[in-house]
């Protein structure tokens, strides 16, 4: 059964020639309209994602992946075509969470938990072992401007990988921290997976792919070229990133 | 944690949520100090001073315009505050915005928390000071003023999300509404009384949502008079313009709201 169907979605995007984003530009160019151009970034994208699976998504910079992501967790709307969403999804996307940085550590968890649907008592059970997680205990009461840039993305996947309703989102896992931090995050990764949530994952890592993905699509100009065992996408993936040089 | 019920946040989740939002808004605005606090209350009260010291030499022969003076300036601050505040909601909460998918109208909502925070410290002070000049007001009057505020807050919100989506596309629109907020001052009828203006203008000064609150507030809490049903009728359809305004306008802009943060 899919967790998620994602059915011809297409998203353009309107590039004016001339960037007016205040009254004043407007103002002072009443009577010279702008001419746009259509950037085509998806481009009739269809995906299923199964219960307990885990897809890989690949493709170069440009490609697509983010805004796909980003309608998937339902954060853009598609120009056309659908997203079913047979169940919750916790998306983390470039690298973190929304982090208000003039809050603490604890305060930040609150918040995004919050907005995630979790109640206050269950974001206290879970404080603790999002901190130690995060390894951030001892800075809990420091201001998020204070952080670096990797403590603050450690704090994202720990609260991701905390907060996880049915399927998880993921941009670029795995790409922050030492080795001790992502062989933990592999390590939950894995129970996640095998605890039966759906995953889907946007990598530019072979060894993440193939590691971890049941099966895995590339993406290349807004459209899905291939779907294919990840190895097998893998390959076509990096034959495209050196033909492209 | 245990999984939230799929799109859709549970009844303890959203009073969770909802303490989460003014309690971090209020954290992030104030500095958790009581100065921060004070100063809310400071800022008018300095300007009543002032302004009482010049214009009572104009106006001094009405013995209530010091009590119209003060409770014009507090509900003029809160007017000022909230919708400043509510303009830049949706912006200030990009970060969030732009990450979880989640509905930006209650960003914009609880924006004004924080204002009607700051409101109900100015009511206190109000009667407070009403009270300590022989004129304190009736059980009747103070439900009246609370009646009022509701229209207020209500016209606040219909502003805040109008105007918190169109931001996103005009970036400069908080300096717009500084000037219209700078101007409106004197719109509205806080320094000087209404009866100065020729009243074929009183209907346009009224379509100033702090004019109608401003003066019905002033009738029921000093002059012992209660405005007319038609009165009461007016501001209720001027409030519910605004808010069905507000309301078309965010819907129409905010599917892409994420594109312009």
């Amino acid at each position: 059964m899919a967790v998620l169907e994602v059915r011809g979605v297409s998203k353009t995007f309107r590039i004016p020639d001339a960037h007016r984003d205040t009254v004043r530009a407007h103002a002072l160019a009443l009577f010279r309209p702008r001419r746009f151009r259509d950037l085509r970034v998806l481009d009739a994208v269809s995906l299923e994602l199964g219960k307990g699976e885990t897809l890989g998504i690949m493709g170069r910079n440009g490609s697509g992946k983010s805004t796909l992501l980003k309608i998937i967790a339902g954060i853009y709307a598609p120009e056309h075509g659908e997203v079913h969403r047979h169940a919750a999804i916790t998306p983390i996307l470039e690298l973190g969470l929304g982090w208000n940085p003039e809050l603490d550590a604890v305060d930040n968890v609150y918040l995004i938990g919050a907005v995630m649907g979790f109640t206050l008592s269950e974001i206290r059970a879970a404080m603790g072992e999002i901190l130690a997680f995060a390894e951030v205990e001892a800075f809990a009461n420091l201001k998020l401007h204070h952080y670096s840039t990797g403590m603050a993305a450690r704090l994202a996947y720990a609260v991701a990988f905390h907060t996880v309703r049915e399927v998880l989102v993921l941009d670029e896992v795995f790409a922050v921290g030492d080795v001790g931090f992502v062989a933990r995050c592999q390590q939950r990764y894995r129970e996640l997976s095998a605890a039966g949530h759906a995953i889907l994952l946007v990598s530019h890592d072979r060894r993440t792919v193939s590691q971890f993905c049941h099966r895995a699509l590339l993406l290349e100009g807004g459209r899905i070229v291939m779907n294919d065992a990840p190895e097998k996408v893998c390959d076509e993936y990096f034959r495209l990133l050196t033909a492209g040089r | 944690m245990s999984p939230a019920a799929p799109d859709a946040l549970r009844p303890a989740a959203v009073s969770g949520l909802l303490w989460t939002l003014v309690r971090t808004d209020f954290k992030t605005r104030y500095q958790p100090t009581i100065g921060g606090f004070v100063w809310a209350l400071l800022k008018p009260f300095t300007m009543f001073v002032v302004l009482m010291a010049v214009f009572s030499f104009i106006f001094g022969g009405d013995p209530t315009y010091r009590y119209h003076l003060i409770i014009g300036l507090f509900l003029w601050d809160f007017f000022a505050e909230a919708t400043k505040t509510g303009l830049v909601a949706l912006q200030v909460k990009g970060y969030l915005l732009n990450k979880v998918k989640f509905p930006g109208w209650v960003f914009v909502v609880t924006s004004a928390s924080n204002a009607l925070v700051t409101l109900a410290v100015f009511c206190a002070a109000i009667t407070v000071f009403l009270a300590s000049a022989g004129r304190a007001p009736g059980a009747a009057a103070l439900g009246l003023f609370l009646l009022y505020l509701a229209h207020y807050a209500v016209i606040v919100v219909g502003f805040s999300l109008a105007a918190s989506v169109l931001f996103l596309r005009y970036r400069d629109l908080n300096q717009v509404w500084g000037v219209a907020i700078q101007a409106g001052f004197f719109v509205a009828p806080i320094i000087y009384p209404l009866s100065i203006i020729p009243e074929r203008f009183h209907f346009l000064l009224y379509l100033w949502p702090p004019t109608p609150i401003i003066q019905f507030s002033r009738a029921v809490l000093v002059d012992g008079a209660i405005p007319t049903a038609k009165a009461h009728a007016l501001l209720t359809l001027e409030t519910l313009v605004i808010l069905g305004a507000g309301i078309l306008v965010f819907r129409a802009f905010a599917p892409r709201v994420a594109e312009y943060l």
